[in-house]
C-alpha cells in the first residue's frame, strides 16, 4: 500500500531501466531516476550517456530490454498518459511542407486536444516563443532556431502535466535561451513537471530543481543542486607576501598552493581559520577570504574523474 | 478517431507537396484531352463509319481503311476504353503511384521525425495502418481523376455512358495496394525509398510471372510431366496478388469489352448472331464473377500478411 501512494507521489518513477541496442552497445544499465511533481529536474552527461535513450524510453520510442516504473502515476507506455504529456525531441524535423500553424494543429491533433482549444493554444504559444509573424510561413523556410521555438511551442500545446525536453535550448541565441528558462520557470509555477536534458550545464544550474547525472548508462548521482554542490564547497584565501616557509604545515592541513591563493577543499570552516592564524603570525596580508561553490560543471567532471574516465565522447 | 484523421490528412498535405502528384494529374488531363480530340461519326444502326481526329483536320474513313468491314460504336469506343484503362491507368498509372508513394514511409520514419508521431496517442499498429491508408488516398484521388474525366469524355463526346467504368476508380486502389504492401514493408525494414520502390517493382514483375507460370505449363504438356514443379507452379500462381486479374474485371465490369471482342467484324450481325454474341457474353460473364471472389480473396490474403509483417516489425523497432 505503501508502495502504491508514493509511487503516485512522483511524476517519474523509472526503476532498472535498461537498454542494449543491436545486442551491443549497452545504452542503458539499469537506471533509476525520480522526479517530484511540479518540479524541474535535470538530467546531465556527457556524449552518448544514455540521455536521450532515456527520453524515448519515456516516451516509447524506443522500446527497454527491461524497465519498471511510472509516469504521472501510470505504467510505462500508458498511451492514455502520454496524452498528458509533452514531448520536443532531440534533433527533431518537421515535415517541410506544413506551416507552423499547421504543425501546431496536426500534433494537437495527433493527442486528441480538440479543435477550439487547439486554436486558442497555438495562438498564445507561438505569441509567447515569438514566431506569431512566421505562423503562416512554410516550415522549410525555417531557420534553426525558429524551428526549435515551434518545436518548444508544440510541446506544450496539449497543457501537459509533465513536459519532457531532450536539449530544448539547442540552437537558440542567448536571448532566446533566456527566454526559454522564463518558460520553464513559469510553467512550473503553473505545476507543471519539467524533465530536461542539457548539455548546457550552467543553463541547468539557474532552473533546476534536481539533477542526475548520467554516466555510461548509469546514474552517478542524483539530487538537489545544493546536494550535489555542498559537499564540494572550497575555499580560497588570496594573500600577499611568500608563504615558502610555511609550505610544509600548510600541505599538512591539506591546503594547496596555486599561485596567489591559498585553497581548501571542503567546507571546515575550523580549518579555514587555523591557516589564517598561521599566515596572520608571519605577518602575511590576507586580501581576501572567499567561499567556492563548485558548479555543476565542476561535479560532472569530478564525477567522470572519480570514475577513472575522461569527459569525451562515448563509444 | 481524431488522431486516424489527422494521420490521413497529413499524408493528403504531403502529397500535394509532391510534384510527381501534379505530373500524374498532368498526364490524366493530357489523357483525357487528347481522348476529347478524336470523334466517332457513325451510320443510323450504330456502326461506326469515319474517324474524327483534331476536329475535322483528319478524317479516316474506315470503310475505305478496310472495306466491307462493320465495326459496332460500343465495340471500338469500348476497345479504346479498354486499352487506356489497362496500359495508361494499370500500367503507367500505377508504376508513378508506386514512385511517388514509395518515399512516404521512408520519410515518415526519418530519424527525428518519427520520434513524435510514436509518442503520441495512436498505438504502433493503428499508427502504421493510418499511413497506410494515407498512402492509399493520392492513389484514390489520381484515379478518380483519371476515370472521372475520361468517363466524362466517352460519355459527352462519344456519346456512350458506361456508368461501371467508375468501378475501375476502386479497383485500381486494390491493384496498387497489391503492390503498395511490399513497398511499405520494404520501407518499414530498411527506411530507404529507393528500396522500397525497387522490391515493390520487382515483386509486380515476380507476381506477374508466376501468374502467367500456371499458363505456360498448360501449353507445354511435357513440362507437366514433372509434377512437383507443376504443384509448385500453381501454388505460387495461387498465392501471389492476382494484378492481372484486375484489368480483366475492370474491363468486365465497366462494360467495355476484352481485346478479342474489337476484331472487326464482316457484316452487319444479324438478330441471331446477336442473340449468340449475348448469350457467350453472358457465360463469359459468370466465369468471371466466379473468379472475382477467390482471385481478390486470395490476393489480399496475401495483402494481409505482408501488412501484418510491417506492422510487426513497426511495432518492434527502435527508431
Ligand atoms: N537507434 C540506435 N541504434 C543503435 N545505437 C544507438 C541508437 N541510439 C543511440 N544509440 C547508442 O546509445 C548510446 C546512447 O545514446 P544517446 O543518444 O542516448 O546518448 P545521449 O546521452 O543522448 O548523447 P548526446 O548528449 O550526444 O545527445 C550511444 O552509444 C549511441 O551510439
Ligand atoms: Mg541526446
Amino acid at each position: 500500500m505503501v508502495a502504491i501512494t508514493e509511487m503516485t507521489n512522483w511524476a517519474v518513477d523509472l526503476i532498472d531501466v535498461r537498454k542494449t541496442y543491436d545486442r551491443k552497445v549497452q545504452a542503458l544499465r539499469g537506471v533509476n531516476i525520480q522526479v517530484g511533481r511540479g518540479e524541474i529536474f535535470g538530467l546531465l552527461g556527457p556524449n552518448g550517456a544514455g540521455k536521450s535513450t532515456l527520453v524515448k524510453i519515456m516516451m516509447t520510442v524506443v522500446r527497454p530490454d527491461h524497465a519498471f516504473g511510472t509516469i504521472l502515476g501510470r505504467p510505462l507506455g500508458n498511451r492514455r498518459k502520454l496524452q498528458r504529456i509533452g514531448y520536443l525531441p532531440e534533433g527533431h524535423r518537421f515535415p517541410g511542407y506544413l506551416t507552423g500553424m499547421q504543425l501546431l494543429h496536426y500534433y494537437g491533433a495527433l493527442v486528441k486536444v480538440p479543435r477550439t482549444r487547439r486554436e486558442a493554444n497555438a495562438e498564445s504559444l507561438l505569441e509567447r516563443v515569438g514566431m506569431t509573424r512566421w505562423a503562416d510561413a512554410r516550415i522549410d523556410k525555417y531557420s534553426k532556431g525558429m524551428l526549435q521555438r515551434l518545436g518548444i511551442a508544440q510541446a506544450l500545446l496539449n497543457d501537459p502535466e509533465l513536459v519532457v525536453l531532450d536539449e530544448p535550448t539547442d540552437g537558440l541565441d542567448p536571448l532566446a535561451r533566456r527566454e526559454t528558462r522564463e518558460l520553464l520557470l513559469e510553467l512550473k509555477h503553473r505545476g507543471t513537471t519539467v524533465f530536461l536534458n542539457s548539455h548546457l550545464l550552467s543553463e541547468l544550474e539557474m532552473v533546476c530543481d534536481r539533477v542526475a547525472i548520467l554516466i555510461d548508462g548509469l546514474v552517478a548521482r542524483q539530487g538537489t543542486l545544493s546536494e550535489l554542490t555542498e559537499h564540494t564547497v572550497e575555499y580560497r584565501i588570496a594573500f600577499s607576501g611568500s608563504v615558502t616557509a610555511l609550505q610544509a604545515q600548510l600541505q599538512a592541513l591539506g591546503v594547496s598552493i596555486e599561485g596567489g591563493h591559498l585553497s581548501l577543499p571542503g567546507g571546515d570552516m575550523e580549518r579555514v581559520n587555523r591557516v589564517i592564524d598561521l599566515l596572520r603570525e608571519r605577518g602575511i596580508t590576507i586580501e581576501s577570504v572567499q567561499p567556492h561553490r563548485f558548479s555543476l560543471e565542476d561535479v560532472l567532471v569530478e564525477t567522470l574523474g572519480a570514475q577513472g574516465r575522461a569527459a569525451s565522447p562515448g563509444p | 478517431m481524431m488522431p486516424f484523421w489527422a494521420l490521413i490528412a497529413d499524408s493528403f498535405r504531403e502529397a500535394l507537396d509532391r510534384k510527381i502528384f501534379w505530373v500524374m494529374l498532368c498526364i490524366s488531363i493530357l489523357v483525357a484531352a487528347a481522348m476529347f480530340c478524336v470523334s466517332f461519326e457513325g451510320t443510323a444502326d450504330g456502326s461506326i463509319e469515319e474517324l474524327n481526329v483534331f476536329f475535322g483536320a483528319y478524317r479516316v474513313r474506315l470503310s475505305e481503311a478496310a472495306p466491307g468491314t462493320v465495326i459496332p460504336r460500343e465495340t471500338i469506343i469500348g476497345g479504346v476504353v479498354y486499352l487506356v484503362m489497362d496500359h495508361v491507368l494499370g500500367g503507367i498509372g500505377i508504376l508513378l503511384a508506386l514512385i511517388a508513394t514509395g518515399s512516404f514511409f521512408p520519410s515518415f520514419l526519418e530519424r527525428g521525425a518519427i520520434d513524435l508521431a510514436l509518442s503520441k496517442s495512436l498505438s504502433r499498429p493503428l499508427l502504421f495502418l493510418a499511413k497506410y491508408l494515407g498512402s492509399m488516398a493520392f492513389v484514390l484521388v489520381q484515379a478518380t481523376v483519371f476515370v472521372g474525366l475520361t468517363f466524362l469524355v466517352v460519355g459527352f463526346r462519344w456519346g456512350m455512358w458506361m456508368p461501371g467504368y467508375l468501378l475501375v476508380i476502386p479497383l485500381m486502389v486494390l491493384l496498387f495496394s497489391y503492390l503498395y504492401c511490399v513497398s511499405a514493408w520494404v520501407a518499414v525494414r530498411t527506411r530507404s525509398t529507393l528500396a522500397a520502390v525497387l522490391v515493390s517493382l520487382g515483386a509486380w514483375v515476380v507476381f506477374v510471372g508466376l501468374q502467367g507460370l500456371g499458363d505456360v505449363f498448360e501449353l507445354m504438356p511435357q513440362w507437366k510431366e514433372n509434377r512437383t514443379l507443376y504443384t509448385v507452379a500453381r501454388v505460387a500462381g495461387w498465392v501471389v496478388p492476382k494484378t492481372q486479374d484486375i484489368t480483366y474485371f475492370a474491363g468486365r465490369w465497366s462494360g467495355a469489352p476484352a481485346p478479342a471482342d474489337v476484331m472487326p467484324k464482316t457484316r452487319v450481325p444479324t438478330p441471331a448472331d446477336r442473340e449468340l454474341i449475348d448469350k457467350a457474353g453472358e457465360v463469359d460473364r459468370q466465369r468471371f464473377e466466379q473468379r472475382a471472389l477467390p482471385s481478390i480473396g486470395s490476393s489480399l490474403l496475401f495483402e494481409a500478411v505482408v501488412v501484418a509483417a510491417a506492422m510487426w516489425t513497426f511495432s518492434r523497432r527502435d527508431y
